[in-house]
């Protein structure tokens, strides 16, 4: 490296440093969510959008909306100007050998190109990014999201979801994780090794689940009232409850144009309830398969993540299940459910060697 | 203003060190340095396109212009520093004492005091400029006097490759110094070699059966496997397999040395060139309010940390998950499998 000095002494100080200059690794973690994407950055960033990518229908709107392409809640604002697409429904790329695949192929490459951009990398640094995937995404999907994420990283991997929460919390021993994503519930027993696919199971019991039955309750309890899906997602996440004690969820509807109130609590209460039956009955066929002389352990160490890990009480109703059908149980929620997927891959990007990220490249 | 410290006159009759006394005071005074751990500069300054000009105004004006800078780099310095000259017009001056910022300050000050210089020759007025190498003790790792006064007369080259008035800093202290080691390796080797044969001069001469039965027994043969062959042959072709192969081995080494010395070039130059790049997009990124982004915390590819809580199972568990995922991208990758990685 020289330093040389021709007339300005500015530029001089500038080459000297440049000379010193080393170039970064951005390590991102992104949990691929169903309704939500996030990411968290090595560079303290951490972002979270909702999963929804869209495509203004025609020049009129394109020109209205003067983009190319809208994300999250502003795609669900305008979605009736666009063509509104949700890359990752049941937690993995859709149909990816149609023509609607390919659509949501695009949609899906869009989606984690914009998580990466939010991250705000430099132009000078390697990406390498760790996507954590539904525990038992078939190889096909697994195959989508890798094409999808290598146009905007240097180098990627996928690991399971619920393995990356488990990791980030250095929870690695006799361990059971509930990942409640919306489109997929992802259950994984960790045991001080890998997580193999007879340690993980994946059920449909999730947000969306719960989302329909409130649709269908209130169609049956609440007759007159219009409402749409995107309204009772935004109704469940503000009042999802488990709870026996609760004051009274009161919302206005509309009915013929004009807003209504109605008490909904039971509906709530009722559809959440819903998906604590079926996660346990999974968390028991993985107990049951486990050592026995580590079962109590496992019960004892259960933990709670994913965005459905908000529902209020959850913790508790599960506790009262297992305790009901397995004799006992102690649930953890995670501190950040929103973020514990996307931390937990960030750690696995951070440990991970970095012979193998260069030879995934 | 102090004067630099002289000795005799010399050639120049300007009072300066010569050569084997420059080398000789700065040998002790970079000795002093090295072991009471001061800084001290070594600085090389060649005045610009000298012989043309004495082709064009005759001696007298070279040795004007000589006196000038003499005179220049004295009123620039203190009287604890050493000035010398060298062969090929060179001033060679030693800063005891004195940092590598403050070495960059003073090349600075010689350089512009140099421009200043105007000289009058036949109802022309002449202006010179100055090619200046510089070295300090400050790198980090071994460093000895000679590669010191190497990486000033690297220095000196590069200013003057590059048009002259200017000083450059080469910085390739590192790679001076190893192959400093590695010439005095060989010296040693030739030395060992040649002080291993020596006794052999003395002792009687011995059988062409002997020499075969102790080159053989080094090559790890036995005398059995070549029998029915002229002992004194085999012997000849031994000795002269080995000499080839370590003549092709010095030659090999030279040019290996070579060819990392134009690639260290190369990566200096590309790496100014992309700095300087850098800075532009920058200033146009910021001309028209790009976001340029948020810098990672790290500078490079962590891993995990030695102490790290399960370590071992973590590591095992990273190999698992770049196993699996190696499998993934030979599936999707129509060459199949990721790219030949130069790890």
């Amino acid at each position: 490296m020289s330093k040389s000095s021709a007339d300005s002494e500015p530029k001089e100080q500038a080459e000297g440093q440049d000379a010193k200059k080393v170039h970064g690794v951005l390590y991102l973690g992104i949990d691929l969510g169903t309704s939500r994407t996030s990411v968290s950055a090595s560079n303290g960033m951490r972002e979270t959008v909702a999963s929804y990518v869209g495509y203004p229908k025609d020049v009129v709107s394109r020109k209205l909306l003067k983009k190319e392409v809208l994300f999250g809640d502003e795609a669900i604002h305008h979605r009736l100007s666009l063509n509104l697409f949700r890359p990752l429904a049941h937690g993995v790329i859709n149909a990816v050998d149609t023509a609607q695949g390919e659509a949501n192929l695009k949609a899906a490459r869009d989606l984690i190109g914009e998580i990466i951009r939010r991250s705000q990398p430099r132009k000078d640094e390697l990406v390498y990014a760790v996507i954590g995937a539904p525990a038992q995404a078939s190889i096909k999907n697994k195959e989508a999201i890798l094409k999808a994420a290598r146009e905007s990283v240097d180098s990627v991997m996928l690991c399971s979801e619920p393995f990356s929460v488990a990791y980030g919390l250095d929870m690695l021993d006799d361990v059971l994780v509930i990942d409640i994503g919306a489109g997929t519930t992802d259950l994984c027993r960790m045991h001080g090794t890998m997580p193999e696919d007879a340690d993980q199971i994946t059920i449909t019991f999730a947000g969306d689940f719960v989302d329909d039955e409130i649709m269908k309750e209130l169609k049956r309890t609440c007759p007159g009232a219009q409402f749409t899906k995107e309204m009772v997602k935004a109704i469940k996440e503000k009042h999802s409850t488990v709870m026996d004690k609760i004051e009274p969820i009161v919302v206005e509807l509309p009915v013929e144009g004009k807003p209504m109130a109605f008490d909904i609590t039971e509906v709530i209460r009722g559809s959440c309830k819903k998906i604590i039956a079926p996660i346990v009955e999974g968390l028991g066929q993985l107990i049951a398969t486990f050592d026995p002389e580590f079962q109590h352990r496992l019960k004892n160490r259960v933990l709670l993540a994913g965005g459905g890990s908000q529902i209020k009480g959850l913790d508790l109703a599960f506790e009262a299940e297992m305790k009901k059908r397995l004799g006992e149980g102690r649930v953890i929620r995670i501190e950040e459910p929103i973020y514990g997927g996307a931390n937990g891959a960030l750690k696995i990007a951070h440990d991970m060697p970095e012979e193998y990220w260069e030879k995934l490249k | 203003m102090p004067e630099f410290q002289t000795a005799r006159s010399d050639g120049h009759g300007q009072g300066i060190f010569s050569p084997p006394e420059i080398e000789r005071q700065m040998r002790i005074e970079f000795e002093r340095a090295q072991r009471h751990k001061y800084p001290i500069v070594c600085m090389l300054v060649r005045i610009d396109r000298l012989s043309l000009l004495q082709d064009l105004y005759g001696q007298e004006s070279q040795a004007e212009i000589l006196r000038a800078v003499i005179g220049l780099m004295r009123a620039s310095t203190r009287d604890s520093d050493l000035l010398g000259w060298l062969p090929g017009d060179r001033l060679l001056a030693l800063f005891p004492h004195s940092a590598p910022d403050v070495a960059a300050a003073l090349a600075r000050r010689v350089l512009a005091g140099a421009r200043r210089l105007r000289f009058d020759r036949d109802g022309r007025t002449l202006g010179i400029s100055l090619s200046i190498g510089v070295a300090h003790n400050q790198h980090e790792g071994d460093l000895s006097f000679d590669t010191l006064v190497q990486v000033a007369e690297e220095g000196l080259a590069v200013a003057d490759a590059g048009g002259g008035d200017r000083f450059v800093e080469t910085e390739l202290y590192q790679l001076y110094e190893k192959r400093a080691k590695l010439e005095a390796d060989r010296g040693r080797r030739a030395e060992s070699f040649s002080g291993a044969s020596a006794p052999a001069q003395t002792a009687p001469p011995r059988s062409p059966q002997e020499r075969l039965l102790e080159l053989l027994s080094e090559e790890g043969h036995s005398a059995e496997e070549f029998k029915g062959l002229d002992l004194d042959t085999v012997v000849r072709a031994i000795q002269s397999l080995r000499e080839g192969s370590g003549a092709a081995g010095d030659g090999d080494l030279e040019e290996a040395r070579r060819r990392i010395d134009i690639l260290e070039r190369r990566i200096a130059k590309l790496t100014r060139i992309l700095g300087v790049t850098e800075e532009e997009l920058q200033r146009v990124a910021a001309m028209k309010g790009i976001d340029l982004g948020i810098a990672s915390v790290y500078r490079t590819v962590q891993g995990l940390a030695a102490d790290a809580a399960y370590r071992e199972r973590k590591q095992e568990m990273m190999k698992v998950i770049f196993q699996a995922n190696v499998t993934l991208q030979h599936r999707t990758r129509p060459g199949g499998g990721p790219r030949a990685s130069g790890k």
